[in-house]
């Protein structure tokens, strides 16, 4: 989990800003809802000046013509109706606004994250990538939902109560300005120490779903070897810190929040009868003045006091903002592909000097060299750890090269667009990984226009048909999380029918049989064989076995190429090849 | 309010707390009635003209004392009442976690991640908003609401007071209707967010596969569409929640019409003056906050309600393998006596195993063959107690294996599992997983035994590199390898390697076996492996075919029964043979 630093107060400001900005596309439903707020706000002034002039003008005189009291009846009776339905599609219409612009912001940050390198996923914990996805921005929900409204409401009330103030006493209103500093410099308190400690609470919180996600995904581990007393420890320790950060928030906003706000208010209160009093001993004192700003310090700290309420879930819509901002930021993107128009016709692949390492210390690989023609077939073998799955993500484009160049059909790999090189290159991964839903829609992924006809064949090129046909469903069988029902073998067939399926020009196989017996693994081997006419293969094995008719074997050693040639030169060659192939065979020399 | 009853343990628990709390709180709704009666007696003697310095002075003073007081008071209920809601948060999330780390993998295979995910923060948050601002808005409604009511009835006229409160019936009844649409759309929208959180976390983790396919732009369409889905679950949920302030607004204005009509009324029979009727508005200004609060409370309380129950529901998931009373506390050794007449996986209609009978015995391994899903790995899971539901029994030093403890007996196991699993720790720590405070020199030693030593020491930090999570920094067989090592630190009575060895070359695991035969002299090991120069100097070799044995023996028998043990080995042998292009 990487650490953020503090937030300052012009950082928090940008923040929202950007925040604003998805207001921009709503602005017409924004609008409409202030529109309707403004409605709700005049009939709520309008309505006790109906019944104050009922008051002043009938009951206090005691007459009651029928004409005029219905009318006003009516009318208090209309205005009251109708606020009720404005302010229902007032209400109605800003939360849509907020869901709809969560939902951009959502779909923004998804986007971004498919747009992120394989560098950027390798330190990042999928669990703190998720919680940026969903939980922040459910918390700057909050903010558009219940504070940005609060605030204008109140920003509204404020000025027109000191407009009314200041018709009414200068000298008075003048005096009540110096609250503001007071509020101001209250708020500004709480930014300063809020902004630190609910930053620390949504990291700890991050913190505490990282934890979470990863038990739950190795919770077989975890169980295996009796370490859950362990791991609930180490849980509880980061739940007691996220627990001692959220009675702190408790106690900030405790100290800061509506009771600091209501000890202003009495101060103003207090200000206010001394002034008065003080004057009424000099000269005498108009009791409706007093009655009027007495009534005005409450209409202005009402709001002031919602406002601040609701402080602390700006607060933390502004730290977790800033956190969805910093993914929005990022950036280590995946490798960038010019949108050229070129296409893949015949496959042929050269790599020219590549040199290649992972944290720019250490080489991984050094000054690759070698072709593979069309139609041939070329296998990389070596140690664990030589760096032959290395070679095959830096040709799918996982990770950019700086060193060197990959060469398609004559052109950089860098060339073409992603789509093109998607959709000519299959790759089998060592690890596989099937995602929820079922086996056809596994093996079909989100190509829709692919047949039933379709699927089943890439299930039978891989032997996997026969496994598929004794399930319950067959090819509609559930797959749950990662494929947890099938068995690892099961799992590497289905995702090697599912490259199998796109029919690809360029076949690049990282041990896809590695965890499939022998017999199958021969099938295979028939079916591969029989179609490789046009096809480009790399095949990494560790069983030379499934390599044997390779064009070209490349034995990689500590990333470098050290030998080179077909299964017979490179026997003849005496070198490591033959030594690893002795090996294999229980031939001691 | 339900929700108030079946969190009622809790506040039980804490019950001095928020006794402590609410009454505080009440205090505080009672001061909050001074200020405007101070106003009241100073402006009235400013009237009169009558104001004295002293008198000034004493109820000035008396104000900031409230004013002090109160904001003292504040403070404290907010520790007390909002203090107890994280505490809450807290031990549910510790009892969620703890209950999770019980429960087996049948139960792992119906729930998703994202789903889990969801429990722990969302519902939780929810549900503390309920024993927080929830108790809050509640005491906190119900109190100044009965103040100002009593004020009103007692100070001003109670027969005006009855009229008025007359639409508050029909304002519970809507209310309480509003609530219960609200559950359910709650359920709804929760539920939809999980959905989210599931195909983030499953997107995020099979970002490779998307990538390769080149299905960012499918997938990110997928993506709109669920949350699409939650903005309109949030949408229905929109459409309850704004009716409740109106509804409450538009009572209220009821409310003032009725007081208007009603108070002129008695006013002209002379029953009450002007200022009275002016007087009794403004109470009913004071009711409004109380009213909306108490629209909010059922926001609140609705969705805690809703989320609690997915907590609960989660909670009550029985835990399927558990210790027996009595359960011996010995860790198990010696032969191992496998007879499963029938395994089904939960779920499953398909036996997964029958009839497998087997005795291994102390010291010595069996290697394990056969197809794809011939159940090899079924049986290691049994041996593990993944799984307690089958029909026979397995036997650990004579005694079934569900009768020892369960912590005991894993420790007894050291498991390398198809599919390594590594944590986001440092290389070392993965290692020492299963003995966090063993010795460098132990760890070491491990790593050595599998081989890893070397390969470690080339990383960036060696022993301290960071593997990132699930170990993908680092290449197939160093994972696997590194699975091994953390395996063998538990030194276990009996080690398993399922297919352990599929990403490691041949001579790496040659040499791991190599190791693993000279240091590992009295204890057992049960190895499955799809190449057979991994199994062949096993004491005892199963040939597994769909689910049951097919043969068993040494390496020399089943070569001489010509069976399909024989024709796996032709089929290596042969490969090798064409492989050497006839040389040999
Ligand atoms: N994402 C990564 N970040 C940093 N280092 C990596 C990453 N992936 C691999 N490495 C390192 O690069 C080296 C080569 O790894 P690579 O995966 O290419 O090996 P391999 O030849 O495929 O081995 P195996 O046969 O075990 O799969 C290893 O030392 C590994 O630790
Ligand atoms: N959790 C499960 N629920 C239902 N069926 C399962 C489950 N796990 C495995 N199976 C099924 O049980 C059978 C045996 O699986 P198992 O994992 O034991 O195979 P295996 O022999 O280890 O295969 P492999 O060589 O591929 O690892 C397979 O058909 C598999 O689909
Ligand atoms: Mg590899
Ligand atoms: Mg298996």
């Amino acid at each position: 989990m990487e650490e953020q630093k503090v937030l300052t107060g012009k950082a928090q400001w940008l923040v929202f800003k950007r925040l604003m900005h998805y207001l921009v596309p709503h602005k017409k439903m924004v609008f409409l809802a202030l529109g309707l707020l403004a409605l709700t706000v005049l009939g709520d002034v309008l309505g006790p000046l109906l019944i104050k002039t009922f008051i002043d003008d009938y009951l206090t005189p005691g007459t009651f013509p029928t004409g005029p009291v219905a009318g006003l009846a009516l009318g208090y009776l209309f205005i009251q109706v109708s606020n009720v339905i404005i302010s229902y599609f007032q209400l109605l219409k800003f939360q849509e606004a907020a869901l709809k612009i969560i939902q951009q912001l959502r779909i923004d940050v998804f986007t971004k994250v498919q747009n992120l390198g394989m560098r950027y996923f390798d330190k990042t914990p999928a669990g703190s990538m998720v919680s940026r996805v969903t939980n922040d921005t459910e918390a700057i929900k909050e903010m558009f939902v219940s504070v940005l409204i609060g605030f204008i409401q109140s920003a509204f009330l404020i000025v027109g109560v000191y407009t009314a103030m200041f018709f009414l006493n200068v000298r008075l209103a003048l005096m009540t300005l110096v609250l503001l500093p007071l509020l101001f410099g209250i708020m500004f308190l709480y930014r300063k120490y809020s902004s630190v400690f609910y930053q620390d609470l949504r990291e700890r919180l991050g913190q505490l779903n990282a934890k979470l996600s990863e038990s739950i995904q190795g919770m077989g581990m975890i169980q295996a070897f009796g370490q859950e007393q362990r791991l609930q420890d180490e849980f509880n320790d980061i739940n007691d810190k996220h627990w001692a950060a959220g009675r702190r928030n408790i106690k900030l906003d405790g100290l800061l929040l509506r009771p600091a706000i209501d000890i202003v208010y009495a101060i103003a209160l207090i200000m206010l009868l001394s002034y008065f009093g003080v004057m009424s001993f000099s000269s005498t004192v108009e009791v409706g003045v007093i009655y009027a700003f007495v009534t005005y310090v409450d209409r202005f700290f009402e709001p002031i006091g919602q406002v601040m309420q609701r402080l602390s879930i700006f607060q933390q819509a502004i730290v977790a903002a800033s956190r969805v901002f910093a993914l929005l930021d990022e950036e280590d993107l995946a490798p960038r592909q010019e949108n050229a128009l070129g296409t893949i016709t015949s496959g042929k692949i050269e790599f020219r000097n590549v040199t290649f390492s992972y944290d720019g210390k250490n080489d991984v690989l050094k000054n690759i060299s070698f072709t593979a023609e069309p139609g041939q077939t070329v296998a990389l073998v070596g140690h664990t750890g030589s760096g032959k799955s290395s070679i095959i993500n830096l040709l799918m484009r996982f990770y950019e090269f700086k060193n060197g160049d990959i060469l398609i059909d004559g052109k950089s790999v860098k060339s073409y667009s992603a789509k093109e090189l998607r959709s000519k290159m299959g790759l089998v991964l060592q690890d596989p990984f099937l995602f929820y839903g079922t086996i056809d829609s596994n093996i079909r992924l989100h190509n829709h226009s692919m047949t039933d006809s379709d699927v089943r064949a890439a299930a039978e090129f891989v032997q996997a048909d026969r496994f598929i046909e004794d399930l319950p469903d067959t090819y509609g069988q559930a797959v749950t999380e990662r494929g947890s029902t099938f068995s690892s073998g099961q799992r590497q067939l289905v995702a090697f029918a599912r490259t199998m399926a796109t029919d690809p020009k360029i076949l690049v196989l990282d041990e896809a049989t590695a965890n499939i017996d022998t017999e199958t693994e021969v099938a295979i081997q028939t079916s591969l064989e029989k179609m490789r006419r046009g096809r480009t293969t790399i095949a990494i094995a560790h069983r030379l076995s499934t390599i044997q008719d390779a064009e070209l074997i490349l034995v990689l050693h500590h990333g470098e190429i050290v030998e080179r040639g077909t299964h017979q030169q490179l026997l003849s060659n005496r070198g490591l090849y033959h030594k690893m192939y002795l090996l294999q065979n229980g031939i001691v020399e | 309010m339900r929700v108030f009853l079946e969190l009622g343990w809790f506040f039980k628990e804490r019950k001095k707390h928020y006794l402590i709390g609410v009454l505080m709180l009440l205090i505080v709704a009672f001061l909050g009635v001074l200020p405007p009666r101070i106003i009241g007696f100073v402006v009235d003697e400013i009237s009169r003209g009558s104001l004295t310095p002293a008198f000034l002075m004493k109820w000035l003073g008396l104000l900031a004392a409230a004013a002090c007081a109160m904001y003292v008071l504040r403070y404290a209920w907010r520790q007390m009442i909002f203090g107890s809601s994280v505490l809450l948060a807290r031990n549910l999330r510790k009892q969620l976690f703890d209950h999770l780390t019980r429960m087996s993998p049948a139960f792992y295979q119906k729930r998703r991640v994202g789903d889990l995910m969801a429990h722990a923060t969302n519902d939780l948050q929810a549900v503390q908003q309920t024993a927080g601002p929830g108790v809050l808005t509640l005491v906190d409604s119900f109190a100044t609401g009965g103040f100002v009511i009593a004020a009103m009835a007692f100070t001003i006229n109670w027969k005006l007071t009855l009229i008025v409160l007359l639409p508050m019936p029909l304002m519970a009844y809507l209310t309480n209707y509003y609530g219960k649409l609200l559950h359910e759309r709650f359920h709804r929208a929760q539920e939809s967010f999980s959905g989210l959180n599931d195909k983030t976390q499953e997107s995020i983790s099979g970002m490779k596969v998307i990538k390769t396919f080149g299905q960012e732009q499918e997938d990110i369409e997928d993506f709109q569409r669920l949350s699409g889905k939650v903005v309109e679950e949030n949408i229905r949920v929109a459409r309850v929640d704004s009716l409740f302030d109106p509804t409450i607004s538009a009572i209220i204005g009821v409310c003032y019409f009725l007081t208007i009509g009603f108070g002129s009324y008695f006013v002209t029979r002379g029953e009450m003056t002007i200022g009275d009727l002016v007087a009794f508005t403004a109470y009913l200004g004071l009711l409004v906050w109380p009213m909306l609060a108490f629209g909010w409370l059922f926001n609140i309380v609705e969705r805690g309600r809703a989320s609690y129950d997915r907590i609960r529901s989660l909670l009550a998931e029985p835990v399927d393998i558990d210790d027996r009373e009595n359960a011996l506390d010995k860790r198990p050794e010696g032969n191992i006596v496998v007879s499963v007449e029938k395994f089904q996986f939960p779920g499953d209609e398909r036996s997964a195993l029958r009839d497998v009978h087997f005795m291994l015995k102390r010291g010595e391994t069996l290697g394990i063959a056969g197809k794809t899903g011939s159940g090899k790995s079924a049986i290691l899971r049994l041996l593990l107690r993944e799984f307690d539901r089958y029909e026979g029994e397995i036997t650990f030093g004579n005694v079934p294996i569900q009768d020892y403890k369960k912590q005991r007996l894993r420790e007894a196991i050291g498991y390398v599992p198809q599919d390594h699993f590594l944590f986001s720790t440092t290389v070392a720590g993965n290692i020492a997983f299963a003995r966090p405070n063993a010795k460098m020199e132990e760890v070491v030693q491990a790593a050595k035994l599998a081989h890893i030593h070397d390969d470690i020491l080339n990383f960036a930090d060696g022993y301290n590199t960071v593997v990132g999570e699930r170990g993908v920094s680092l290449s197939g067989g160093q994972k696997q390898r590194i699975s091994i090592a953390r395996a063998l630190m538990m030194r276990p009575e009996l080690l398993i390697l399922d297919d352990s060895l599929s990403a490691v070359d041949a001579k790496t695991e040659e040499a791991i076996l190599e190791s693993l035969k000279k240091t590992r002299t009295g204890e057992t090991t049960i190895i499955t492996s799809h190449r057979l120069s991994a199994i062949q100097h096993a004491h005892q070799i199963l040939v597994m075919h769909e689910g049951s044995v097919a043969e068993i023996g040494t390496h020399e028998a089943l070569l001489e029964r010509k069976g399909r043990y024989y024709e796996m080995y032709q089929l290596q042998q042969l490969e090798a043979l064409v492989e050497q292009g006839g040389e040999a």
